[in-house]
C-alpha cells in the first residue's frame, strides 16, 4: 500500500513538474514524529563492532563513524528526511519548491522552519545552510565523496543563495532529479563553528574522535556524544535545543541517553544481547531461528523486514588474457546456462536458514524503480542449461566434460573474499552444480585485499563471487554500470580500467552495455518520475536478459529488540532506530 | 655491568631499524593496501580514491614512505594511522594502561602458580597429584587460549556471573573509587583467567622438568649425602640452578606483554594493544603495524638483557662484561 502511496505522490510529481513549478511539500506535511506520543526517561545501550574513526562527517567512510555522527547531525537535523521506505518527508525546511527556468536551469527554493537552535543554543539560519552547501560540501578544497553523488550530468555542482534569514535556494545548470533528496538531505555544519576552520584550511582535521570528550561537537540531531572510551563506549545525551516535538507539544527526544557498545565479535554481540547488556540487536542469518525460539521467554520481539539492499552475485573476467576463456566468458549463452545451473533455493535453505529471497535484478525490490516486469528469470534447471550450451556453440566429450567449438575443455577458477561463511558456501553449491554440466570449477577464497585487487588492477581472475551494497535509489551504481565506469569490472573500458591493463585490441564493449552507459549518464536530467521508471525497467531488462552480473540471493534484513522498547516497523533501509528521537520505554 | 647494558643498547638501534624495516617491506609486499576496503564501494568516485590516496601518502614509493617515517619515528613522531586519522603514538599509549593491566595480572598469575605447581609436582614425581597435575598442564597446553577464552564467554553468557567482554561497565564514570576497582576486577576475571591458565600449564612444566634435571645431579645427591636438610638443599641449591632456564623464558614474556595476548583481547573486547594490532593488520594501517613491531621489538631487546642482568645476579658462573 505505501509503495503505491509513494508512486502516487511521484506521479502527481510529473503532472505538476510540467507546469515548470512544483511544490514539493508545504506547511500542511506533517514532520516525522509529529504524531508520537511517548513516555520520558531511560536510554538504550546498541551494540557497534568497531569505534567511530571520525566525527568529521566530510572525512568519515565507514557506518562505524556515520552510525555516531547520525546522532548529533542525522535524525531530524536535515532540511528533508526519509522514512522507512525512503519516502521523503519536510524536516527543517516545512515546504520546498522546484522551478525550471527558461535557461534551462533547476531552481529549489527551501523555506526553513524558525526558531531552531543548534545543541550549544546558538539560533539556526539560512547562513548555515547556505554557508554548508557553498563552503563545505562543493568547496574544491574540501574533497569528499558527497561531492560525487550532488554534481549533475555534466559534474557541475550546485550553488545555494540566501533569501532570507529563512528561505535559501539552490541552483543547478540544469534539472538535476535527485536534488532536493541529496542537498536537502546533507547534513547541515554550523557556520558560527566552522566557518573558521574552512578560513584557515584546516576543515579535514576538526572533530577527530577527541571533540566528543572534549564536548566540542554542536548539531541539529536529537543526541550529543559527550563520552568514549576507546573500544569500550561511546555515551551520547539528549539535545537539549532538539527542535522536533510529540503529537502534546512536548519536546523529543524521549531517551535520556544512547550507547553504543562496542562489541568486535559477532558472537560477542549475540551473548550480549542474551545477557541483557544491549537492547536491540541486528540477527544474524545463523543465529536467527535460535533468537526467535527464546523470544517468547526472554520477552523480546523478533522479526524480519523484507529483503536488504545488498546484491551479491557471480562475475566472469571478460577481459582475460586467455582468448579461449575470454571467449566463454563473453559467450551469452555460457552465462544464462550458469545462470540455469543455480540453485538459488539451495542457497537460501542451507545458507541463509530459509531467512532469503531469490534475487534476479540489480535493482533492489525496495526500491520504487524496481520492475519485477522487466525482468527475465532464470529458474533452476540444468536441462534448460544444456540446452543454452548447445546453443552457445558447446558440446561434451564422450567423458561428459563440457568442450567449446575448438574442443577445449572448459574449467575455470572460481574465488571469493576467505572467511565469508555465505560467499563460500554459495562457490561450493555452483561448483558442485556446475560439475553437473561437465565444467570443472576449482574453488579458491581468496584474503579481501588479494581479491580486490585481482578483480579491479589485474586481468589474472577468471570468476567471482562478490557483493556490493545496494541502494533505493539505481542511479547509485552508476560506478559499477557506467561503461567508463570504475567498478564495470567484468568489462573495464581499456581507459577507465584502474591498473590500464585492459589492451584496446581486445576490448569489446556490447550495443546493450553503450545502452546502460546512456540510461545513467540521462536518467538524472529527467525530472518526469514515469520516464525514469521507464529506463530503469529497461536498465533491468537488459541486464537480466544479458547478465553481466549473475545475481544469487538475498537475506531478509533480520531484528531483534527488547519487547518493551517502543520500536516501529523496522525495514532494511531504516533499520530499527529510524524513529529514534521518539523511541521510549514502554515501562 | 653499565658498560655492558650501554653496548647493548647501542647494539640494539641498528637491531631495531632492521627489523622496522622488515616489517615496512613485508606488509607492502602482501598484496593490496589501506584503500582496498573502499574499492567495492559503488558510491566511491575513482576521484576520492584518487584524493585518499594521496592525501596517505600512498602514491609515494615506498622506500620515500619509509625513510620518512624513519626519520619521524627518531624524532618520536611515528606517523598517523590511515583508520582513526590520529597520531599512532596516542593511539598506542591510550591502549597501553589496558594491555599491561591485563597482561602484567596474568604474567603474575601465571609465574608464581606455575612455578609453584611446578616445583610440587617434581617434588611429588609420580604420585598421584603429580599426575593430575600433568593431565592439567597438558589439557591446557592443547587447548587453545583463543577456543579456552570462547568457552570462558559462552559460561559467562549462560550464567551471567561476567559481563560479555569489555574493561568497565558503561556507567563507570559515576562509581565509587571502590566500586570502579571492583568493576575492572569483574571485567579482567575472564580475559586474565584465560590468558594464565595457558602460560601457567606450560611453564609448570618447564619448571618440572628443569627441577627434576637438576635434583639428579651429583651436587644434590652430595649435599643429601652430608645430612643437609631436605629443605635446605631444594630451596638453596636445586631450585637456584633450576631456575636458570626459566630466566631466559621470562625474556622472552617480556617481549609479548603488549602483544601477546591479541586473540583475547579481540575475544572479550579488551580494549588493549592486541585488538589494535590486529585491527591494523586486517586493514593494513601501514604505520600504525610498523610502530606495534617496533615496539615488540624493543620489548623482546629489554627482555632479553633484563633475562641476562637476572641470570647474572642468580648464576655466579655467569659474568656480564
Amino acid at each position: 500500500m505505501k509503495r503505491f502511496l509513494f508512486i502516487a505522490v511521484l506521479l502527481s510529481a510529473v503532472v505538476l513538474f510540467a507546469a515548470e513549478k512544483y511544490v514539493w511539500f508545504d506547511e500542511n506535511t506533517p514532520y516525522l514524529g509529529s504524531d508520537a506520543t511517548g513516555k520520558y526517561g531511560g536510554g538504550i545501550v546498541v551494540a557497534t563492532l568497531s569505534g567511530p574513526r571520525t566525527m568529521n562527517y566530510i572525512v568519515a567512510k565507514e557506518t562505524s563513524s556515520t552510525d555516531v555522527i547520525a546522532l548529533f547531525m542525522g535524525y531530524g537535523g536535515t532540511l528533508v528526511e526519509l522514512d522507512n521506505y525512503a519516502r521523503l518527508h519536510p524536516c527543517i525546511a516545512k515546504r520546498c519548491e522546484v522551478e525550471l527556468t527558461d535557461e534551462g536551469k533547476m531552481i529549489v527554493t527551501f523555506w526553513l522552519r524558525e526558531g531552531i537552535r543548534w545543541s550549544d543554543g546558538h539560533p539556526f539560519t539560512a547562513d548555515d545552510f547556505v554557508f554548508t552547501v557553498n563552503d563545505v560540501y562543493c568547496n574544491p578544497d574540501i574533497p569528499s565523496s558527497t561531492q560525487d553523488v550532488i554534481k549533475d550530468s555534466q559534474g557541475r555542482l550546485p550553488r545555494a543563495e540566501k533569501i532570507d534569514d529563512y528561505t535559501v535556494r539552490v541552483i543547478y545548470e540544469e534539472p538535476f532529479r535527485l536534488a532536493v533528496r541529496y542537498i536537502g538531505g546533507l547534513y547541515i555544519w554550523p557556520k558560527h563553528i566552522a566557518e573558521q576552520w574552512v578560513k584557515d584550511g584546516t576543515f579535514r582535521e576538526k572533530w577527530t574522535v577527541e571533540a566528543i570528550n572534549n564536548k566540542e561537537l554542536v548539531g541539529l540531531g536529537p543526541f550529543i556524544p559527550v563520552e568514549y572510551v576507546p573500544d569500550q563506549y561511546i555515551r551520547a545525551v539528549r539535545n537539549p535545543y532538539y527542535w522536533k516535538k510529540d503529537a502534546k507539544g512536548n519536546q523529543l527526544p524521549y531517551l535520556d541517553e544512547f550507547v553504543f557498545k562496542i562489541l568486535p565479535d559477532l558472537n560477542a554481540i549475540k551473548l550480549a544481547f542474551e545477557n541483557g547488556e544491549i537492547d536491540i540487536y541486528g540477527v544474524t542469518a545463523q543465529f536467527y531461528p535460535e533468537i526467535k525460539a527464546k523470544a517468547k521467554e526472554k520477552n523480546w520481539v523478533v522479526g524480519t523486514g523484507g529483503p536488504t539492499y545488498g546484491t551479491t552475485f557471480i562475475t566472469f573476467n571478460w577481459n582475460h588474457n586467455d582468448p579461449v576463456k575470454r571467449s566463454w566468458f563473453r559467450n551469452e549463452y555460457f552465462r544464462k546456462a550458469v545462470a540455469y545451473a543455480m540453485d538459488k533455493e539451495a542457497m537460501i535453505d542451507t545458507l541463509l536458514a530459509g531467512l532469503g529471497v531469490a534475487q534476479w535484478g540489480p535493482v533492489s525490490v525496495l526500491s520504487p524503480f524496481y520492475n519485477e516486469d522487466a525482468l527475465r528469470k532464470y529458474p533452476y534447471d540444468l536441462d534448460y542449461a544444456r540446452m543454452m550450451l548447445q546453443l552457445g556453440g558447446f558440446s561434451w566429450d564422450k567423458d561428459g566434460n563440457l568442450i567449446d567449438a575448438q574442443g577445449n575443455k572448459v574449467e575455470f577458477i572460481l574465488s571469493t573474499n576467505a572467511g565469508n561463511i555465505v560467499r563460500e558456501g554459495m562457490c561450493n553449491i555452483i561448483r558442485d552444480e556446475l560439475a553437473k554440466l561437465g565444467i570443472k570449477v576449482t574453488f579458491v577464497p581468496l584474503d579481501f585485499n588479494l581479491l580486490v585487487n585481482k578483480m579491479l588492477n589485474t586481468t589474472d581472475w577468471e570468476a567471482i563471487v562478490i557483493g556490493l551494497t545496494g541502494s533505493d535509489e539505481p542511479q547509485g551504481g552508476r560506478n559499477v554500470w557506467a561503461q567508463k565506469g570504475t567498478l564495470h569490472f567484468w568489462n573495464f573500458h581499456p581507459d577507465a580500467a584502474p591498473g590500464k591493463q585492459i589492451k584496446p585490441e581486445i576490448y569489446e564493449a556490447p550495443d546493450w552495455e553503450l545502452e546502460i552507459d546512456r540510461i545513467f549518464a540521462e536518467n538524472v536530467k529527467i525530472l518526469d518520475q514515469k520516464k525514469v521508471y521507464e529506463l530503469f525497467s529497461r536498465f533491468q531488462e537488459l541486464v537480466s536478459e544479458h547478465l553481466p552480473l549473475i545475481y544469487t540471493v538475498q537475506q531478509l534484513y533480520l531484528y531483534a529488540h527488547k519487547a518493551d522498547l517502543n520500536i516501529i516497523e523496522p525495514t532494511a533501509f531504516g533499520g530499527m532506530l529510524w524513529t529514534l528521537p521518539w523511541i521510549y520505554w514502554k515501562k | 655491568m653499565l658498560k655492558y647494558i650501554a653496548r647493548r643498547l647501542v647494539i640494539a638501534i641498528p637491531e631495531l631499524i632492521v627489523i622496522s624495516f622488515l616489517v615496512f617491506m613485508i606488509m607492502e609486499a602482501a598484496p593490496g593496501d589501506f584503500l582496498d576496503q573502499y574499492k567495492l564501494d559503488p558510491s566511491m568516485s575513482k576521484e576520492t580514491l584518487e584524493a585518499m590516496k594521496k592525501e596517505l601518502g600512498l602514491d609515494q614509493h615506498p622506500l620515500v614512505r619509509y625513510f620518512k617515517w624513519l626519520s619521524g619515528a627518531i624524532r618520536g613522531n611515528f606517523g598517523y594511522s590511515f583508520y582513526y586519522r590520529r597520531p599512532v603514538s596516542k593511539l598506542i599509549w591510550e591502549r597501553v594502561a589496558a594491555t599491561l593491566s591485563l597482561s602484567l595480572t596474568s604474567l603474575a598469575g601465571s609465574w608464581i602458580l606455575g612455578i609453584a605447581l611446578g616445583t610440587f609436582s617434581a617434588l611429588k614425581k609420580y604420585s598421584l597429584v603429580d599426575k593430575l597435575l600433568t593431565v592439567f598442564a597438558f589439557s591446557f597446553i592443547a587447548v587453545p587460549s583463543f577456543f579456552l577464552g570462547l568457552l570462558l564467554l559462552y559460561l559467562a553468557a549462560r550464567t551471567g556471573w561476567f559481563p560479555i567482554g569489555g574493561m568497565i561497565s558503561i556507567d563507570h564514570n559515576t562509581m565509587t573509587a571502590w566500586q570502579k576497582f571492583k568493576d575492572l576486577l569483574w571485567h579482567m576475571t575472564l580475559p586474565a583467567t584465560a590468558l594464565t591458565l595457558g602460560s601457567m600449564a606450560s611453564l609448570m612444566r618447564y619448571m618440572r622438568g628443569s627441577l627434576l634435571d637438576v635434583l639428579n645431579e651429583d651436587y644434590v645427591t652430595f649435599a643429601r649425602a652430608k645430612g643437609m636438610p631436605e629443605r635446605i638443599v631444594i630451596f638453596k641449591h636445586a631450585m637456584r640452578n633450576a631456575i636458570n632456564p626459566m630466566i631466559t623464558f621470562l625474556g622472552f614474556s617480556i617481549s609479548g606483554i603488549l602483544g601477546g595476548s591479541l586473540f583475547i583481547e579481540n575475544i572479550f573486547a579488551w580494549p588493549g594493544m592486541g585488538r589494535l594490532i590486529y585491527q591494523a593488520l586486517i586493514q593494513k594501517d601501514l604505520y600504525l603495524v610498523i610502530t606495534s613491531g617496533l615496539i615488540s621489538a624493543v620489548l623482546l631487546v629489554i627482555g632479553n638483557l633484563v633475562a641476562d642482568i637476572l641470570l647474572a645476579l642468580v648464576d655466579p658462573r655467569v659474568r656480564l662484561t
